[in-house]
């Protein structure tokens, strides 16, 4: 089925909510979901997969330990820590490249490397495990099949590359996944009660006058 | 001639203007979305056709509405049903409507029409797609349908009476727009020059819905009267405006959307501002404003309300109205700085809600120096979602207390400052307020008091060493993020945070919903409960083909009838 961009953000807000991530997070991956999904990538997929592995529960572990040097965390470690934490402190790459060891779905960098990219008005190029993907922030590059997760990740300052991916205004995600979505966004809605109902939306008045 | 702007009068202090209460006090003005509308079209002489309307003697068809502009055309495809009374609920949990609509970018072949009619009229249980700018659903005002259909069909006009008290032969409830249920995303027309301004394609949605009602009510009274049938006298029909029923699916939007809110707000505040700058007003301008008061008093004496709160406002408002008089016949605009003296007269004179009407109403002669920010009120700024890591952290904390500094010493653990929680419900997936502490709600809590929130992180930042940059803090801390974004987009965006607890026990959700729908352009709020509201929409504007550029701005205002 053929989803809205603004559908697919919202599902995906709702579902790193119902996941265990604090709202500012859940903001994030659902624009990073959005951002993939106009880039004709499979946003949903990537986040469905991630969301499954239940890092939520242990966030401390699958975060960098520290800003600087190597990025590396206790257990794997989250696109939706290390992207934003990438993004916040996008003024590192002016410095000197952003590594990082053991991200799983280290596709979701991307959108934060766009970020960085906004920021510093500058290409970014992101390689992951040899597959060099390259973005302004709009645009989108990638040389190489993208896996599911990394031993090494390098984010530096990079090249405008030759040929760009064309931009997508829809997303047809794949009924397992947009179901998986859909499964941790359910956990953010509170149990309908008839009191709830009559209280909650405030009205219940006839329309017939 | 170009009026040149001055500066010289400062903008209101958010502190002042984003207070809940004088939020929930707000009136339509010159930037207001269906104005914005209306003025457009005229301008750009913009065409109109019916190229359907295929509905039968008890009302049950299609039609076909489209509006023609210079580069495009949009076509709102109306749905006419017989819905049972028993059906008939304003809630957005109904699931069958009089009338229901989408707005379809372009004209519409059969297979679309075809297609529509396998959905539209589902609504939320329908699928729509990317040639679909709107999706949305009326109600008919029965008394007055009724009351209409049956003077006509008998060969009489209606009574006018009854049309003002009214306002409306139909109400529509949701106009789903900017992707919903599977429609074009806002980011496919943003860059349209007719569509750039926000909620201009509902807004044309509801214009159109609002002939095709008139035709509809006209169709059925002659299915009904036959040849004695009387054609609904075109003065009589101007009266008739859309009527529209908004629960509190709508409040969170504009704590939802920062930065887009601030700009609706802060164009009418450098409008205000520069108004209050001139200097001296030309008898044209003086007398273009005391017409424009004389034609605005008419329209409040139409509103009407059961509400025990609006009751009081308007009384108070009526009371305003009189003393704005006095103050036009004694003081009136000559001298320095009228429109400044106005506004510092009205602070201390008028309830909030008479300010702000006055407020509104001091743009009226200067569509020189307000119409033009019309352009500043969409959002274009993706950046601000990017939150600064490097910033300082002892920035971060002056960036809160700057928006939040009133909440710092509010009592956030006393039960009357937190009784209230935002949810989304499992049943229809729709925002709610509920009882903290009388529902099981706390858990599904939505991120809807940013106050609070803010508060609770200013005392964790002043953990920190005030030099060190926030990423760090916020690699720790992840669920503040969304409070530190919201602290720096206050930088570019000083009227976006609320100045109010949003969950206290007394907070009023209504005037959430008022502040949204005053930049929509409505008018005659009428409340039915404190978050649940009724109000109309295009009364005493022109139909399509009589609109012209003498008549597509101050309808809003209606002429004393001869």
């Amino acid at each position: 089925m053929s989803f809205s961009l603004n559908e697919v953000e919202a599902t995906a807000k709702r579902a790193t909510r119902g996941a265990g991530y604090s709202w500012g997070q859940a903001e994030e991956a659902s624009k990073a979901v959005r951002w993939l999904c106009a880039q004709g990538l499979d946003g949903a997929e990537v986040l469905a997969r991630l969301l499954t592995l239940g890092l939520a529960s242990e966030l401390a572990a699958h975060r960098p330990r520290q800003v600087d040097g190597l990025w590396q965390g206790d257990g794997e470690l989250c696109p939706l820590s290390a992207g934003p934490l990438l993004s916040d402190s996008a003024y590192l790459l002016k410095a000197a490249p952003v590594e990082m060891r053991d991200v799983v779905a280290p596709e979701l960098l991307l959108p934060f490397a766009a970020n960085a990219a906004r920021v510093l008005k500058c290409w970014v190029s992101v390689e992951i495990d040899g597959t060099l993907a390259v973005t302004d922030g709009d645009h989108l590059a990638v040389h190489g099949v993208l896996p599911a997760a990394a031993r090494r990740v390098t984010v530096s300052q990079g090249v405008a590359p030759e040929t760009l991916r064309s931009r997508h205004s829809r997303a047809q995600p794949a009924p397992g996944d947009w179901d998986v979505l859909n499964r941790f966004a359910h956990r953010t809605y509170a149990p309908a009660t008839e009191e709830s109902r009559l209280l909650g939306a405030g009205a219940g008045l006839s329309d017939n006058d | 001639m170009e009026t040149e702007a001055q500066t010289c009068i400062d903008r209101r202090d958010p502190a002042t203007v984003m207070r809940l209460s004088r939020l929930g006090s707000l009136h339509q003005c010159r930037l207001s979305f269906m104005r914005q509308l209306t003025r457009r079209m005229a301008r750009e002489n913009w065409s109109f056709s019916r190229p359907v309307f295929d509905i039968d003697a008890k009302g049950v068809g299609t039609a076909v509405y489209t509006a023609h502009g210079p580069d495009r055309a949009y076509s709102l495809v109306a749905f006419a049903h017989d819905l049972p009374p028993e059906k008939r609920s304003d809630r957005v949990i109904a699931d069958a409507w009089d009338a229901t609509f989408a707005l379809f970018d372009g004209i519409p072949t059969q297979a679309d029409i075809e297609r529509l009619s396998k959905n539209v009229p589902l609504q939320e249980a329908g699928r729509v797609s990317e040639t679909e700018l709107s999706l949305s659903r009326a109600n008919r005002s029965v008394r007055l349908w009724e009351h209409v259909v049956d003077a006509l069909a008998a060969g009489r006009q209606p009574d006018l009476q009854q049309i003002y008290q009214v306002g409306y032969l139909m109400r529509t409830t949701a106009v789903y727009g900017s992707g919903k249920f599977g429609a074009a995303d806002r980011e496919n027309i943003a860059n349209r020059p007719e569509t750039s301004a926000p909620f201009q394609a509902e807004m044309l949605s509801v214009f159109l819905t609002r002939t095709f009602v008139r035709d509809l009510v006209q169709h059925m009274a002659n299915a009904k009267g036959g040849n004695q049938a009387a054609k609904l006298d075109p003065d009589i029909a101007h009266w008739l405006g859309i009527g529209n029923s908004t629960g509190l699916g709508m409040a969170p939007f504009i704590v939802n959307h920062p930065i887009l809110f601030n700009n609706w707000v802060m164009a009418r505040e450098e409008a205000i501002a520069r108004v209050r700058s001139v200097e001296a007003a030309s008898p044209a301008e003086v007398d273009h404003f005391r017409r424009i008061f004389e034609r605005s008093q008419l329209s409040m004496t139409w509103w009407r309300s059961e509400h025990p709160v609006q009751i009081e406002k308007l009384a108070a408002l009526n009371a305003d109205l009189q003393a704005i008089s006095e103050y036009l016949d004694q003081d009136g605009l000559a001298g320095g700085h009228p429109w400044n003296r106005l506004v510092i007269w009205s602070q201390t004179a008028l309830s909030e809600e008479g300010q702000e009407y006055l407020a509104s109403l001091i743009l009226e002669p200067y569509a020189d120096l307000v119409d033009g920010l019309a352009s500043c009120m969409a959002d274009g700024n993706a950046e601000a979602f990017v939150i600064d890591g490097s910033m300082p952290i002892s920035e971060v904390r002056d960036l809160i207390r700057g928006a939040f500094g009133w909440a710092l010493d509010l009592d956030w653990t006393s039960r009357e400052n937190c009784a209230r929680a935002w949810y989304v419900s499992e049943e229809k997936l729709e925002p709610r307020m509920g009882e903290r502490f009388e529902e099981p709600i706390a858990d599904y809590e939505q991120p809807l008091a940013p106050a609070r929130d803010a508060v609770v992180a200013h005392a964790m930042l002043s953990e920190w060493d005030d030099a060190e940059p926030v990423a760090r803090f916020l690699l720790r801390h992840p669920e503040h993020r969304h409070t530190v974004r919201r602290a720096q987009m206050t930088r570019s965006a000083p009227y976006g945070e609320i100045r109010d607890n949003t969950i206290g026990a007394t907070v009023v959700p209504l005037d959430m919903l008022r502040a949204k729908l005053s930049f929509f352009g409505a008018t005659h709020f009428d409340p039915r409960s404190d978050r649940w509201v009724r109000i109309c929409m295009y009364a005493g504007a022109p139909y399509p083909e009589e609109l012209t550029s003498e008549n597509a701005d101050l309808w809003v205002y209606p002429e004393v009838p001869a």
